[in-house]
């Protein structure tokens, strides 16, 4: 084993759970908040990630510039989502809230497929996608360090808007009580409405990440969106914070795997979801 | 019952009586391996048009009937099926993945219509106690296959390798049926040309359910310093691997890939400059087919024919075109001989059938191959040399 | 007992009159018969997949799995066959078994998980099992590009004497019996589960295991049960594919999508039920090769919106809407099958509870 490669391994872990925190989030958001099982999340990764596409294209906007336009559209298109099939199935069992919005993802999936096509698109040119500082040996990249960044400011701007503002308060107590906060005058449905869009919008956010590191396809979403609902649940429903955790825990255990082991790197999949799966097994243990 | 009402209904509406020639085609045009079954289609829409302007096919127009198999298994034998009987062509082409192909095994053997497969590039040669498509159906009259086998793709990237005198190779390959197998036949083969490979290393695919992360395998690629970097994988792995190789720092001489495609829009890429790829058609390819294919792509597609798939394809109609013409009759002994006699058009330039390893009828081999280097934006081809538009130049 | 014996005659008759279904398409249809007969048999296939999944839904675990079970039925026989070269009446229903057991050590790992964490537990599972299959020593179990599985069923061709097309035909009605006997092997326990007393123990399971406790139900040894039976019908259905489609391998034998269908149809059809997942299986297979023949492009669409409208207007899926047009019919009150489905069958819930109380992890 050549240990002049765990440093690396450790940066580059931690830096991957960036993408992992901001893929994720969204998700939390709607399950935690809404308590809608979305299989169509990933649909939105891939929405975004092929607007960032089409702005580059179009107008030769950098994805950063994009950003700013594809998260309000992303959470446009989840608000529309939402009225006009999401609400109806928010008293409904799970499996139906589960078949509803897996039939939205394969609408959204084959629309793309018939827009842009099968083929792999990519933004040509994004200035900081190849970039990393060496530091003593170890390279740090700009856009892992980027996403790194920007997914622990936005969980922390949610948990900040949960935990301090009205809209906040608003979604804590429809998430813990339904019907109390029905019953205490609070328009249960806009609130909801506003976290889906927030959903939508942030997983746009993650969309326009992977439009950047790799080739949006009409397929793309459903690696990231397994691993979301995977880290979701790692983190434990509704607790925002601890996507930040659950992440950086897959995240480095993956990277150290991927670089210690020989052949490692095709064993990511596999660190990440045993992990997921001894953790969940040893809670469900210890708790009982 | 209802459901068979239903598929019935839907089967008598869609029998319609076919004039003239029909060659039924097979194409995953949905999921995730659309874009290699849209380039096919693409390809073959352009025959299509070009062969009925030019009179089509025993003085009618010739006709397709397109399925769509998802790239899955079940579903590519009922699309051959419908092929076979309620539309009742003679005449298959396309195809595409190895699980698809394994399950039409019998029922080609069954049918034994004459078959142009453009997919299922897994001889299983090398590989023991796995039969692979060459072993399986290459001693069949019937079965012609329109595109290099596994070892030939090997071949002419280990035939490039050497070329470019570079003494060591570090070899990175997805892990899937396409990259596994193929990394064991690249290794011996570029050891066996005086190269070492300091390093095999697996990583997942972004088509096989990866996220896109290959830090881990460049790190281990870069501690061996190897002049070579050479990777086997899906064109929606150029970028992340393009883009991380330059982020950790990793500056090999040469950056080698075997992408069935390349991503649009990757040519202008900073990523791109000085890394090379095997392909099978470029459009800057010195031979006067090359040229008129890819105006007549643009001209009726509007876009340019990125994936080597729209090649094949348009190859793969013409020589059914000029076969069944040659033979003058859709006799199914007279066609085969015409295939295995005629040579035919393509954007690569003329091609015919000969036997390769274990197959009788092999179509574009080793030498289909060429390796272009994007240079300033342009694919410019480097390899063959006596092809080349440019010299290869080294990336550091 | 009288009514299960009569439940499961009813399903023996409909299965042999199924069973005549090849030979009316080749009397109907001619050689059309042979591809009609294949997309019959995957929509078989989908019947059995969505009834194996729905027995264990049952109980409420809601499972990501299911392309493990179908995976290991189809690598065992595969494996079997290299090494022992076990008969395939044996094979398959080894595959079958040894999908039990992994069931088993699977199901007795995650007992106290429930709704999305068992979904997602269930899931990694499956994601690990496929990695490990395709890391095993090739000669044992194949790598990556797998192993090849000899067909089931491999008519002559008689020259002079038949045509082409009734090979083919021979085989798919092979493949078709097979399946349809495997649908009736389905049905019958399904049905079984339904008249037993376990019928209830699910029912209570799913309601409030607590509550289930207290009425004398073992949950632990009930769920496992329904593990077991459940995967033991996919790890059957995996290992007749692998014939089928004569090689077996980590991508495509453990695909996710297999999963997904398994949980798709049942839902669409009508949840806890042994009829509605092969309703469901049924019309949606019809659908999508419908919707395949009559647009050549964006065909999934049409798919993905009659999903999301059967949810919206047919909550109770396939089923639920049938027992509602039969009580209208009859008026009367009775509610059918649909009613023994309890709250979870897709009606609104009384708005005193908490819509989804099974997304949370009980302590």
């Amino acid at each position: 084993m050549d240990l002049s490669l765990l440093p690396q391994a450790l940066v580059s872990g931690v830096l991957a759970s960036g993408l992992y925190a901001l893929v994720s989030v969204g998700l939390a958001l709607a399950i935690g908040v809404i308590g809608i099982v979305n299989f169509a999340h990933g649909e939105f990764f891939m929405v975004g990630a092929f607007l960032a596409y089409q702005l580059f294209v179009s107008f030769g906007f950098d994805p950063l510039l994009s950003l700013l336009i594809v998260a309000p559209a992303l959470a446009v298109i989840g608000g529309v989502i939402y009225l006009s099939t999401i609400r109806f199935v928010l008293k409904a069992p799970e499996l139906n809230q589960m078949l509803l919005t897996f039939g939205v993802g394969i609408i959204l999936q084959n629309l793309a497929l018939v827009i842009w096509g099968g083929d792999p698109r990519s933004i040509a040119n994004v200035p900081y996608r190849s970039i990393g500082y060496q530091l003593g040996g170890v390279s740090v990249g700009m856009v892992p360090l980027g996403s790194f960044v920007i997914s622990v400011a936005l969980v922390a701007a949610l948990y900040w808007t949960l935990a301090r503002t009205p809209l906040g308060r608003a979604m804590r107590a429809v998430a813990q009580n339904r019907v109390g906060a029905g019953l205490v005058g609070l328009e249960v449905n806009r609130v909801y409405l506003v976290a889906f869009a927030l959903s939508a919008l942030l997983a746009g956010m993650g969309g326009v990440m992977i439009a950047v590191i790799q080739s949006p396809t009409p397929t793309v979403g459903l690696a990231f969106t397994l691993k979301a609902f995977a880290i979701v649940v790692l983190a434990g429903l509704g607790n925002v914070r601890g996507i930040v955790g659950a992440s950086l825990l897959v995240a480095v255990a993956e990277s150290i795997v991927a670089t210690m082991v020989p052949g490692g790197d095709a064993l990511r999949n596999a660190v990440f979801f045993a992990i997921i799966f001894l953790v969940l097994i040893w809670r469900s243990r210890k708790v009982a | 019952m209802k459901r068979i009402v239903i598929v019935l209904t839907a089967a008598l509406l869609s029998l319609g009586l076919a004039q003239g020639v029909t060659i039924g085609v097979l194409a995953p045009l949905t999921g995730g391996a659309a874009g290699t079954g849209q380039a096919l289609k693409a390809g073959v829409d352009l025959a299509l048009a070009e062969i009925n302007a030019a009179g089509g096919v025993l003085g009618q127009p010739l006709a397709i009937v397109l399925e769509d198999t998802k790239a899955d298994a079940a579903t590519g034998v009922a699309a051959f099926e419908k092929l076979m009987t309620e539309d009742g062509v003679e005449f298959i082409g396309g195809g595409y993945s190895s699980g698809v192909t394994l399950a039409l095994v019998e029922p080609f053997r069954t049918f034994q219509p004459v078959v142009l497969w453009t997919g299922g590039a897994v001889s299983g040669i090398g590989i023991d106690g796995f039969d692979g498509i060459e072993e399986l159906l290459g001693q069949e009259d019937w079965f012609f296959h329109v595109h290099p086998w596994d070892y030939q793709n090997t071949e002419a990237s280990t035939a490039f390798q050497a070329y470019t005198g570079v003494q060591t190779v570090a070899l990175l390959h997805e892990d899937s049926a396409f990259g596994g197998p193929g990394a064991v036949g690249a290794q011996a083969l570029l050891e066996e040309a005086g190269m070492e490979v300091l390093l095999r290393e697996a990583f997942k695919s972004t088509l096989s359910g990866g996220t896109g992360d290959f830090r881990a395998a460049i790190s281990k690629a870069a501690a061996t310093g190897a002049e070579m970097l050479y990777w086997i994988g899906y064109d929606s792995d150029v970028v992340p691997l393009t883009s991380q190789v330059r982020e950790l720092g990793y500056r090999p001489q040469y950056i080698f890939g075997a992408p069935p495609g390349w991503p649009s829009e990757f040519d202008a890429a900073p990523e791109a400059q000085c890394v090379t790829g095997l392909i099978g058609f470029l459009p800057n390819m010195p031979n006067p087919e090359a040229k008129q294919f890819l105006d007549a792509y643009v001209a009726m597609h509007n876009s340019q024919p990125d994936n080597y798939f729209a090649a094949i394809g348009y190859a793969m109609l013409w020589a059914y075109a000029d076969a069944i013409n040659a033979a003058g009759s859709t006799d199914q002994a007279a066609v085969i001989a015409a295939l295995e006699q005629g040579t035919f058009r393509s954007p690569m330039g003329e091609w015919g059938f000969g036997p390769s390893v274990q197959a009788k009828h092999q179509g574009f081999g080793a030498e289909m191959w060429n390796v272009f280097q994007f240079q300033n934006g342009v694919r410019e081809l480097v390899w063959p040399v006596e092809r080349a538009t440019a010299p290869l130049i080294s990336c550091n | 007992m009288n009514r299960l014996l009569r439940d499961l005659l009813v399903a023996l008759a409909l299965g042999g009159l199924l069973a005549l279904l090849p030979a009316a398409l080749r009397e109907l249809f001619g050689r059309s018969a042979v591809s009609y007969l294949t997309l019959a048999t995957n929509a078989l296939l989908l019947g059995v997949l969505a009834l194996s999944w729905d027995m264990l839904a049952r109980t409420g675990q809601l499972s990501l799995a299911h392309a493990a079970f179908t995976g290991v039925g189809a690598y065992s026989a595969a494996v079997l066959l290299r090494f022992a070269e076990v008969p395939v009446w044996l094979g398959i229903p080894l595959g079958g078994v040894l999908a039990a057991l992994l069931a088993l050590v699977l199901g007795a790992a995650t007992l106290r998980l429930y709704g999305i964490y068992f979904a997602i537990a269930t899931l990694a599972f499956t994601e690990v099992l496929r990695t490990v299959v395709q890391k095993l020593p090739a000669h044992i179990a194949g790598g990556a590009p797998g192993i090849n599985v000899p067909p089931l069923f491999r008519p002559t061709f008689v020259a002079g004497q038949m045509e082409r097309w009734e090979v083919a035909f021979l085989r798919n009605q092979g493949y078709f019996w097979v399946y349809l006997g495997l649908l009736v092997l389905a049905v019958a326990i399904s049905i079984a589960l339904q008249r037993s007393r376990l019928r209830s123990a699910f029912t209570a399971i799913r309601t409030n295991e607590e509550v289930a406790g207290v009425m004398g139900v073992n949950p632990a040894r009930t769920k496992l049960v329904a593990f077991a039976v459940s995967s033991f019908v996919a790890g059957l259905l995996g290992a007749v594919e692998a014939h089928r489609l004569g090689s077996v391998s980590p991508d495509g034998s453990f695909a996710v999508h297999t999963t997904v269908l398994a949980l798709v149809t049942p839902i669409f059809g009508g949840l806890y039920t042994t009829v509605g997942p092969i309703l469901g299986a049924g019309v949606l297979a019809a659908l999508e090769e419908t919707l395949k023949r009559t647009f050549s492009e964006g065909y999934l669409i049409g798919y993905g919106i009659v999903l999301v409208a059967s949810i919206l207007f047919m909550p109770r899926g396939l089923v639920g809407l049938l027992t509602g047009i039969g009580r209208r019919l009859t008026g009367r009150g009775s509610r059918g099958a649909g009613a023994t489905t309890g709250t979870l069958d897709g009606t609104p819930l009384p708005s005193g509870d908490p819509p989804s109380a099974s997304t949370e992890a009980k302590p």
